[in-house]
């Protein structure tokens, strides 16, 4: 059977290509520069924020502005429990759970607001957070902000800082994707898309849409808490502005730009945050907002489903190219009840590019 | 098991509109039920009542003896209950398998932290509830759809998409919201005897709403006709073609009178 070969062989091109992934991803901090190694590290520290994001706005489809906060709470978390020689394993589940206990709260109350309320009320979250950080100079070192180094390599590693740290990014955001993966696959993967659609059907199927917008915004919490943890690990420095409004609606940008309800989007948009910054600067520091907001209505523009979608884009140009000169009638028709799933999939794809097209 | 459903004086206003007034039957295990009438009899309001969608102002809704009235509707599913609705309402751009397999979602045990981990057990009833979706979708010959995006079918397969998805559930009370609504001659012959086949293989109850009076005859065992919010009357279908209060709720007074 062709379909049946096709998808072993697929299978298998799959985990030989997870694999090399993986080899090189363990490899590349030994062999590159510290500073592409500190690049690749803070696109570790995003990606893990706008995977977060990406569960409650783009899967589940709450608009949500704060995203920034629960990143900026994970990192004072991590640098208060660092300060106080609290042990690194306490120290990273502390950064995860505060900030899910408060995104549960807050969106305990806000998920019953309907549709753009919900917008409203986590616009408030880094708005408040950047006085509230100010004047709790107790635990956050107030407008100063506060450090804790906690990321240097031990001796017995013979590692630089910057390789130890990439490790260490590594192994938290490669377990935060996969966790991710998972979670939006299946069950409650199927509950956050039909929350996202349409909720009088998510209750027929017995899915409270209530709690399923809480359950999305908590894991997204927690994701930002991850992620705060994660940025103190690279930076060693948090301040005010780390959570400041406008870091809030870059990751909004960077999510829809990787591609919103999509896991490798979260990934891609964790490179944008990263990139564009230092691609606009470099072309003009004056003028990097507006350069900023070309990229992103130029990409938008082009591929309104994000930057994970170019290769399906790509492909489909160039099979619709090929079939232009290549297909000078319709093929003959066989009733599809009876042809192999995948065959009757690909006609029917086919088919309806065909009446697109005219 | 089938489920049985009682409606005692059920109210419904909204504002100064009496939308349903004091209507009251029940619904045996295992039976075909018609809910019929002309537009704006309620009976889709009615229907929105049993899935906890409306809260009735009075009365009282049960099924297989529990009182749901006042009940958030994603508990109802919990009790059995599935429904369709008028207008099919598919994900379209997710694959009809997807949207098929949300019909399981009760069905499936653990919490989103064993999801997120992929606990064997998860694993297992994915792969259990995705084997039942695909056997489902062959049986009614829809299988070669199953990887395509919903949003590519007709409205007819959108229709059997929505029935075989709230039969995934394996719901005790399957509530029809105007099934025929749109389709065409061929596809309401198909459709009597996919429901027929399900209640010869199935242990359920269903209730149909619908104007299609050919798809009432042929498959209802009872009906209750509705008329302003209020029950008109309750038998076979054929009692209530015949029955003059219901020529007279559908064509009009005079028309009656003529055609009598």
């Amino acid at each position: 059977m062709p379909a049946m070969s096709s998808v072993l062989a697929n299978k298998s091109t799959r985990v030989i290509l997870i694999a090399v992934v993986a080899i090189a991803l363990v490899v590349a901090p030994l062999i590159l520069p510290a500073f592409t190694n500190q690049t690749l590290v803070r696109i570790g520290v995003y990606a893990v924020a706008v995977l977060g994001l990406n569960i409650v706005m783009g899967y589940t489809g709450q608009v949500n502005l704060g995203q920034i906060f629960f990143v900026g709470l994970g990192a004072y978390v991590t640098a208060y429990g660092v300060n106080h020689d609290w042990n690194i394993i306490l120290v990273f589940v502390a950064a995860c759970v505060v900030p899910g206990l408060v995104g549960l709260l807050v969106a305990l109350a806000a998920a019953r607001l309907g549709g753009l309320a919900i917008a409203m009320v986590t616009i408030a979250l880094p708005i408040v957070g950047v006085p509230l950080a100010k004047r709790l100079d107790e635990f956050t070192g107030g407008s100063q902000g506060t450090s804790a180094r906690f990321t240097d390599a031990p001796d017995w590693s013979g590692l630089y800082n910057d390789q130890w740290q990439f490790y260490i990014v590594l192994l938290v955001t490669a377990a935060a994707f996969l966790l991710g993966r998972s979670l939006v696959r299946g069950k409650y993967g199927r509950a956050f898309g039909v929350v996202r659609e349409n909720e009088a059907v998510a209750a027929s199927m017995g899915i409270s849409p209530y709690r399923t917008k809480v359950l999305a915004f908590t894991v997204a919490s927690i994701f930002g808490g991850a992620s705060g943890f994660l940025y103190l690990a690279a930076v060693q420095y948090t301040s005010p502005e780390t959570l400041s409004f406008g870091h809030s609606i870059s990751l909004v940008a960077a999510m829809v730009i990787g591609g919103a309800g999509s896991i490798a989007g979260a990934l891609i948009g964790g490179a944008y945050y990263v990139f564009v910054p230092q691609l606009t600067n470099a072309i003009d520091p004056n003028l990097t907002t507006i350069s900023q907001g070309a990229i992103l209505l130029v990409v938008l523009f082009l591929l309104p489903q994000g930057l994970v979608s170019l290769p399906r884009v790509v492909r489909r140009l160039f099979r619709r190219r090929t079939s232009r000169s290549s297909l000078p009638g319709n093929p003959p028709q066989n009733s599809p009840v009876h042809q192999p799933a995948t065959d009757a999939a690909r006609e029917g794809l086919e088919k309806t590019e065909r009446q697109d097209r005219s | 098991m089938a489920a049985s459903l009682s409606l005692k004086g059920v109210d419904l206003h909204f504002g100064g509109v009496k939308v349903l007034q004091d209507v009251t039957f029940d619904v045996e295990p295992g039976v075909i039920f018609g809910l019929v009438g002309p537009n704006g009899a309620g009976k889709t309001s009615l229907f929105n009542c049993i899935s906890g969608h409306y809260k009735p102002n009075s009365g009282s809704i049960t099924i297989s003896g529990t009182e749901v009235l006042g009940s958030a509707p994603y508990r109802l599913a919990r009790l059995g209950l599935a429904r369709t609705f008028q207008q099919p309402a598919l994900q379209l751009h997710a694959t009809v398998l997807e949207n098929v397999l949300l019909g399981g979602h009760i069905r499936l045990p653990g919490w989103p932290v064993s999801w997120a981990l992929r606990l064997p057990y998860t694993a297992r009833a994915e792969r259990g509830i995705r084997a039942e979706a695909l056997e489902l979708l062959n049986r009614a010959g829809l299988g070669w759809a199953a990887g395509l995006p919903a949003g590519e079918l007709s409205h007819g397969l959108h229709k059997g998409v929505e029935l075989w998805r709230a039969l995934l559930s394996k719901p005790a009370l399957l509530l029809l919201d105007e099934p025929a609504a749109g389709l065409s001659h061929g596809e309401v012959e198909q459709f009597i005897k996919t429901v027929r086949r399900i209640r010869a293989e199935q242990d359920i109850t269903i209730i149909i709403v619908e104007h299609h009076m050919g798809l009432i005859s042929a498959l209802t065992d009872r009906v209750v006709v509705l008329d302003h919010g209020r029950k008109l009357m309750e038998g076979t279908a054929a009692e209530a073609q015949s029955d003059a209060r219901v020529i007279e709720a559908y064509i009009g007074k005079d028309a009656a009178d003529d055609a009598a």
